[in-house]
Order: structure tokens, then C-alpha cells, then sequence
């Protein structure tokens, strides 16, 4: 596995998806690939067929600034070297398929996501809170406002 | 015969640290079991952001007791990649020798619980009798047992002198003799043995499923292991095995950590021999600019994912940390179904729980 | 009438018995502790511990009978305390009569339901699992280590454990004839104890603490107290069906001799328990019944022909 199966990736997905799709270059060490939303579950699914098994190396979300109006959430592989897929969801209303179904591992990945960023992950049993307690009331605690000192 | 469900934790003789798992059983058959964490979460990535870089790296360390040197030495790697400063070779290798020192007394520590939960308590007592002549090693060097301090941006804060060199050499051959004696006991010991093979086992598509990375994944013949596939210097530059079995269970999880345990001691020689001169650290500035990196590591429990995002100030704007804990938990229910009550014990303790790590 | 509360209250009765099983438990930790290449208590642990375990709160779940889980040890304690009496000790002995093998064995098996019904009675989880384990223990060990008992008797020709020890000096120890009848015996009290590998019911990483995990306090002290003179009064009970002295007449040499043995037993037991792992349930339950019952039964049918 090396820079150049990526890049025979980025082909094949271009090829069999009718939308272009951007290389975001920025993060080192891991290529990644900006998709929309509702690709997701068709490329993570051809990405796993085409590896026969895709490790998932993890799930991050995050916000560019405080009070951003999206929330970018990153999907990072590895499979010999490492590369990623990243989404932007609006922060009002965020909600994004899930994958658990094609990779069973993502399950806690996206149980922290949710409850962290209060991501809503479709068609998945319902994601109970993975890390914070159960009677956790308030606003998800990374979408919180930077000025209420928490 | 009735359904009960036995609740294990958070406080349980098993549970080193808390954790709840409700585990659903019928006579002396297990039927299934679900899992909450939660119960050591600090938010530490969030503090990470209230912080400047050098004191997240004194935050880091505290995320795990047994594995905080890659934690630090993970996320130095990240803040210097970003910086593009040119970091020492000597401090690559002295981080190199604390990461290998630090695997074998977390595998020894893994190994003394097991012996315990089966039963065999004297070898759990002779184990972490050994396991002292690491941490010794690691105080005498950095002046810690657990948390060490050693790392800081821009290399490491200790250096070696002619008379710990000869220290460590000695300590590491004796640690070696003293692994091969406990070797030879695990293959031979029956009873060790008879609660082990068979237990649980995990096919190689189970791990790729569940992205399960370390030790457990190694154990069931998917080779992976980040010293090798996304090195961090020295580890370029250095030659080990990766040991893996076939078979998958928890006797293939207990030999590839004690393996594991035997090549690490390997390594620390080879570093000893290969460590060349110069200074141990750089200055760096401390305003880091503008960036991303991800930095990929070989903690003792599997894959260590760390993504650090800078905005030019000198408080990192996001980091996420994903421990090998974690991918190992998701994998835990599904070992629970087809097994008994009295294999729990096992299973969990071949999980090597640190949920220090997995909470954050 | 007082020399019966002397023999009652001091010696053999409850403070020989006492002081013994301190001295067991003493004697157990410092050994496994020197296998396990680590110091070990100071003399005087099991008593302090016994001290502090009385003076804590004594407390039990909602709606458990409290009588009831008080008296269950104060039954077991006096079982195994009248078991005491009737074994001889150092070849002096008291109240035996024909027939107090059997007694003894019956004695020594009520601490056992005692447990059990402990762990029905505290109504968590872990001491129902405990306390059923103990009874499925208790039917995999109980079978082979009565028949065990019963060889010796039947190279005798009594029912008395006096009687049995006392023909040992014309004979000779019985362990010379019977060695495998006395290693079932071991492992049967190994077993009576929940001594490691048999301690099953109160596998810590298992079942937390088996039977007793609700239990503090006084009452904890008195189950603590009656499993080590448990423990003393089967390791008496050993030495007198195998370990019989022959023909030794000095009291002083007797009692020497008798110390002695009881000290090998007990570096024998805490030996295995060293090097020994836990048994799962259902391999006891195996090796129970498909190895000890008939071993035990080929040597009682050997010793009873032999004696023909």
C-alpha cells in the first residue's frame, strides 16, 4: 500500500461517482477527501470493498471557530497509509447516514460524536451516551457558546 | 434456567478502573453483556484548548498511568511536525527507549492480572517482582515510576550519562533472563493453559469488522503494528519483528503480549547500541503556526490516532485522541456471547482495559 | 463440672481451638507469602485483623433475616468446636466414644450448608451465585474425601478416631499402607477449606466474594473464625486416621512429633495453593467424579482386601 493505490482510489471514486469531489491537502501525513454528505455511505462502502476490509482508524468532528455555522466531521482510514474523508454538516441541524452498518467498529466513534457535537447519525440503533452521564441536560459540550465558561 | 443479569462494576474485583457492564447470563452460560464508560471522563480535549502546548503536555501525560509516555510523545511528534523544527536524533531514540521500557511494563503489568483473575496468584506476584526492574530503569532515568516528565517540544528533558548507560544495560539483560524464566512458565504452565485455549475466540474478519488494533489484533493473525507501517523515527530506521499468531484466542492474546514483551527487550538493547550523540532537545517558539497533522503510534494497547489542529496561536484550536482502548471495547459484547461465567475473568483481562485512556 | 468447663472452655475447647486456628492462618499467610517472594504478616496479624473485624459496623442488606445470618455461624463455630473435642490430640484424648468418625464428618459438613445458606440468605447476586457454587463443590469433594475416611477405619477395625490412632502403634502410620487414600483426603479437605484451587465459591474476580459478600462486622469475624479452626480441626482429623505415631509413650516427643505434622501439612497446603490455579466449576466437577470417586474406591476396596 502506497501513495500511488491513493491515487488509483481518488480515480476510481471519481470515476463511478457522477459529483466531483475536492483533495484536501492540508492535514499532514493523511490525505483527505472532501465529500458531501450524502455520498458518504456509497464511498465508505466502495472504499471497504475495494480494500476487502477498511480499518477505521477513527471519527473527529470539530468546528473552524467558535459559533461556526458548520461542524466538519472526519472519517480517518488506514490501510498501509493513511488518508480521510471529510463532511460538512450545518451546526443547526446536523445529521449524517450512518456507517455502522457497513463498519461495525464506527459504533462508539459515533456515539461520541453525537453526544459531543449533537450529530444526529441516521438509520442506526439509538446512540445512548458513550462518555458523558446519563442525566447530561445542557448544550453538547463542544457547540457550546465560548463566552459561558464551562 | 432464568435470566439474571450481573452487574460488573464500577466497582469490581476485575475492574481496575471503573467501567460498568451488565452481563446477562443463564446458569453458568453467558448470553450477552452491554457497556457504559464514562466514569473517568475528564474532558481532556476540551482542557487541551483552554491550555497552552506546553502545558497540554503535561495535561497528556495524565491521561493513562501506564501508557502516558506515547501519549506525550505522540503529541510532541505532532506540535514539532507542525513547527517543521528539526528534531535530535538522540531524542528520538532516548523517546524510543521510554516507549519500549514503557511497553514492556505494561505487558508484564497486563500479564500479573491475568495470572491473578485465573488463580495463579504467585505468578502474578513473581511477574510485577520483575516488572520492578523496569520502573526502576525509568526512575533512574527520568526520575519517575509512572509519570515521567520526560518529554517536552523539541526533544526530551533527560539525558544519559556513561554510568546509566551501564545501568540500563545491565537492568535490560537481567529483565531479559528474567522474561525468558516467565516465558518458559506460560507455554508450560497446564492450568494457565486450560483456562486459556479456546476462550473466546476472534476470527481476522471480526477484527477488521470492529477495527480492533494491537495486541488482540495481532493475536488473531492481522498483521499491524504503527512501528512498522507509519513509522515514527527512530523506528525508520531500526529492524524488529511483529509477532503475530493465527489462532485468535485469549492463549494467542496472552503469548503475543509476552512475545511482544521478549522483543521490546530486543529493541532496548539495539537502541543502547545504536543511540548516536548530540543534543537532546531544540528550542521551539511558542506560537505554533497554522496547521493540521495526524500522528499515528504504537502505544502497548494497539493504535494510538492523535489529530492536533493549530490556528497560529499558541493554544492548539482542536485535538482529538482516539486510544487503542477504545477500538478494543467495541469488540468486548460480541466476545461475550457463547462464553461462561467463569471465562469473564479471561476475556476481560485479554481486552487489557485501560479506560483511563478510553474515558479521556 | 469444672474440670468439664476447663475441657469445654480452654483446652481442647475454645481457646485451644482458637489460638490454633490463629496460628493456622498465621502460618498459612507467612507461607505463601515466602513462596511469593514477599515478607508476610508479623505473628500477631490474624489476631489484630480478628480484633478490628469485630469492632466494625455490622451491617446487611434490606430485609435480610438478621437472626438468622447470626446464627448461622454461631452454629457452624459450635459444630466445628465439638468436632474439635472428639479428636485426639498428641494422642491425648477426651470424650471419645465408637462411632465419632462418623459424628466428626457429619459436624464438619455443617459449616458447608451453613455457607450456603448464607449466600441464599443475603439476597445479592453474587452470594446466590457464591453459595450455589459451594453446594455443587461440595458434591464433586465430599464424596471421595468420606471414603478416604473410611479406609483407615476399616484397616482398624474401629469407628473411633482414637481407636483408629491408637492401632497405628502396633500397625504403623497408615500412610504407609494407603497413600493414595491419604492424598484424596488432602485434596478433600483442600476442598472442605475452598482453599486454592478449590476455592471456587469466593473466586474473587468472579463472584466478588461468594457467600459472605454482604457480610461485616462481627459476623464476618465469626465465619473468619470458624474456617480456620475448621481448618485445624481437619488437619488434626488427617493426622490421626494416617499420620498415627507409633508407639511413641513420652508425652513431650508426642506432642513434638504431633507439631511437626501438622507443620508439613500445612506447608503442603500452602504449597498448593502457590503453584495451583483455579479450577473452573465444571472441570472440578470432571475430575471429581471421574477421577477421585474411583480412586478412592479401588483403595477402600483394596484396603478390605487386604485386611481379609
Amino acid at each position: 500500500m502506497d501513495q500511488t493505490n491513493i491515487e488509483s482510489l481518488c480515480h476510481k471514486l471519481k470515476s463511478q461517482l457522477d459529483c466531483t469531489f475536492d483533495l484536501y491537502t492540508e492535514i499532514r501525513n493523511d490525505d483527505t477527501f472532501v465529500i458531501s454528505p450524502d455520498q458518504l455511505k456509497v464511498v465508505v462502502a466502495m472504499i471497504n470493498e475495494h480494500f476487502n476490509g477498511i480499518h477505521l482508524s477513527t471519527i473527529t468532528a470539530q468546528q473552524r471557530e467558535a459559533n461556526a455555522e458548520v461542524i466538519e466531521v472526519m472519517y480517518s482510514f488506514f490501510q498501509g497509509v493513511g488518508f480521510s474523508l471529510m463532511i460538512s454538516l450545518p451546526t443547526k441541524a446536523p445529521e449524517v447516514t450512518s456507517i455502522v452498518s457497513i463498519i461495525p467498529g464506527a459504533d462508539f466513534y459515533e456515539r461520541e460524536v453525537a453526544e459531543m457535537f449533537g450529530v444526529k447519525f441516521t438509520g442506526r440503533r439509538e446512540t445512548p451516551p458513550l462518555l458523558l452521564p446519563d442525566d447530561w441536560d445542557q448544550a453538547p459540550p463542544f457547540i457550546r457558546n465560548e463566552v459561558n465558561n464551562d | 434456567m432464568t435470566k439474571i443479569s450481573i452487574p460488573i462494576g464500577p466497582q469490581h474485583p476485575l475492574l481496575k478502573e471503573p467501567l460498568s457492564m451488565k452481563v446477562d447470563i443463564s446458569g453458568e452460560r453467558v448470553l450477552g453483556g452491554s457497556l457504559r464508560l464514562g466514569y473517568v471522563h475528564r474532558g481532556i480535549e476540551r482542557l487541551a484548548q483552554k491550555r497552552n502546548y506546553v502545558q497540554n503536555v503535561h495535561l497528556i501525560e495524565r491521561i493513562c498511568g501506564i501508557c502516558s509516555h506515547i501519549h506525550t510523545t505522540t503529541y510532541c511528534h505532532g506540535v514539532e511536525s507542525l513547527l517543521k523544527v528539526e528534531v535530535p536524533m538522540r531524542a528520538y531514540y532516548l523517546r524510543a527507549l521510554m516507549c519500549e521500557l514503557e511497553r514492556i511494563h505494561s505487558h508484564l503489568l497486563w500479564l500479573g492480572i491475568l495470572a491473578k483473575h485465573v488463580g495463579l496468584d504467585t505468578i502474578f506476584m513473581h511477574v510485577w517482582h520483575d516488572r520492578e526492574l523496569a520502573l526502576d530503569i525509568m526512575e533512574e532515568i527520568t526520575g519517575g515510576r509512572v509519570l515521567h516528565g520526560a518529554n517536552q517540544i523539541g526533544g526530551v528533558r533527560f539525558e544519559l550519562d556513561e554510568a546509566q548507560v551501564a545501568m540500563i544495560r545491565a537492568g535490560v539483560e537481567k529483565l531479559h533472563t528474567q522474561v525468558e524464566g516467565v516465558l518458559d512458565v506460560i507455554e508450560n504452565e497446564p492450568a494457565l493453559i486450560a483456562r486459556t485455549r479456546g476462550v473466546a475466540p476472534v476470527s481476522a474478519d471480526m477484527i477488521k469488522k470492529y477495527c480492533v488494533v494491537g495486541p488482540i489484533a495481532r493475536a488473531s493473525g492481522v498483521d499491524v503494528d504503527m512501528r512498522r507501517d507509519n513509522p515514527i523515527p527512530p523506528y525508520d530506521q531500526m529492524e524488529f519483528s511483529v509477532v503475530t499468531l493465527p489462532d485468535g484466542d485469549a492463549l494467542a492474546r496472552t503469548l503475543v503480549r509476552v512475545y511482544e514483551t521478549r522483543e521490546s527487550i530486543l529493541l532496548c538493547e539495539r537502541i543502547l547500541r545504536d543511540i548516536p550523540d548530540g543534543p537532546v532537545s531544540t528550542r521551539v517558539p511558542r506560537k505554533v503556526p497554522a496547521g493540521e497533522v495526524i500522528v499515528r503510534s504504537e502505544a502497548p494497547r494497539g493504535e494510538l490516532f492523535y489529530y492536533l489542529r493549530s490556528d497560529g496561536t499558541d493554544k492548539p484550536a482542536r485535538l482529538k485522541i482516539r486510544t487503542p482502548t477504545l477500538a478494543a471495547l467495541c469488540l468486548l459484547p460480541e466476545q461475550m456471547s457463547a462464553i461462561q461465567v467463569a471465562d469473564i475473568p479471561v476475556v476481560l483481562a485479554g481486552v487489557d482495559l485501560c479506560v483511563a485512556c478510553a474515558d479521556r | 463440672m469444672i474440670e468439664g468447663l476447663f475441657y469445654l472452655l480452654l483446652f481442647p475447647g475454645l481457646v485451644f481451638q482458637v489460638v490454633c486456628g490463629l496460628a493456622y492462618e498465621w502460618l498459612d499467610r507467612k507461607l505463601l507469602a515466602l513462596f511469593q517472594r514477599r515478607v508476610g504478616p508479623p505473628w500477631y496479624q490474624p489476631l489484630v485483623d480478628m480484633i478490628k473485624l469485630f469492632s466494625k459496623e455490622d451491617l446487611l442488606p434490606e430485609g435480610v433475616n438478621e437472626r438468622i445470618a447470626g446464627l448461622l455461624p454461631l452454629l457452624s463455630l459450635s459444630s466445628v468446636l465439638t468436632a474439635g473435642l472428639y479428636v485426639p490430640i498428641a494422642g491425648f484424648s477426651l470424650y471419645a466414644f465408637e462411632g465419632d468418625l462418623i459424628v466428626i464428618s457429619f459436624l464438619m459438613s455443617i459449616p458447608t450448608l451453613a455457607y450456603y445458606m448464607a449466600g441464599i440468605l443475603s439476597k445479592g447476586i453474587y452470594s446466590l451465585l457464591g453459595g450455589g457454587r459451594s453446594l455443587l463443590q461440595y458434591f464433586s469433594y465430599e464424596v471421595p474425601f468420606l471414603i478416604s475416611l473410611i479406609g483407615p477405619a476399616v484397616m482398624a477395625g474401629s469407628w473411633s478416631v482414637e481407636g483408629i490412632m491408637t492401632s497405628q502403634y502396633l500397625l504403623g502410620p497408615f500412610i504407609l499402607y494407603q497413600p493414595l487414600g491419604f492424598i484424596l483426603a488432602f485434596v478433600g479437605l483442600i476442598g472442605k477449606l475452598k482453599r486454592d484451587p478449590l476455592d471456587i465459591p469466593s473466586a474473587s474476580s468472579e463472584v466478588v466474594g461468594g457467600s459472605l459478600t454482604e457480610y461485616t462486622g462481627s459476623k464476618l469475624a465469626l465465619w473468619h473464625l470458624v474456617m480456620n479452626m475448621q481448618a485445624v480441626v481437619g488437619i488434626f482429623l488427617l493426622i490421626n486416621l494416617y499420620l498415627g505415631r507409633s508407639g511413641m509413650s513420652n508425652p513431650i516427643i508426642a506432642i513434638i512429633i504431633f507439631i511437626v505434622e501438622c507443620m508439613v501439612i500445612m506447608g503442603m497446603l500452602s504449597a498448593t495453593s502457590a503453584v495451583f490455579a483455579r479450577l473452573r466449576i465444571d472441570q472440578l466437577a470432571g475430575v471429581g467424579w471421574r477421577i477421585l470417586v474411583p480412586l478412592a474406591l479401588a483403595q477402600l476396596a483394596f484396603v478390605i482386601l487386604m485386611g481379609v
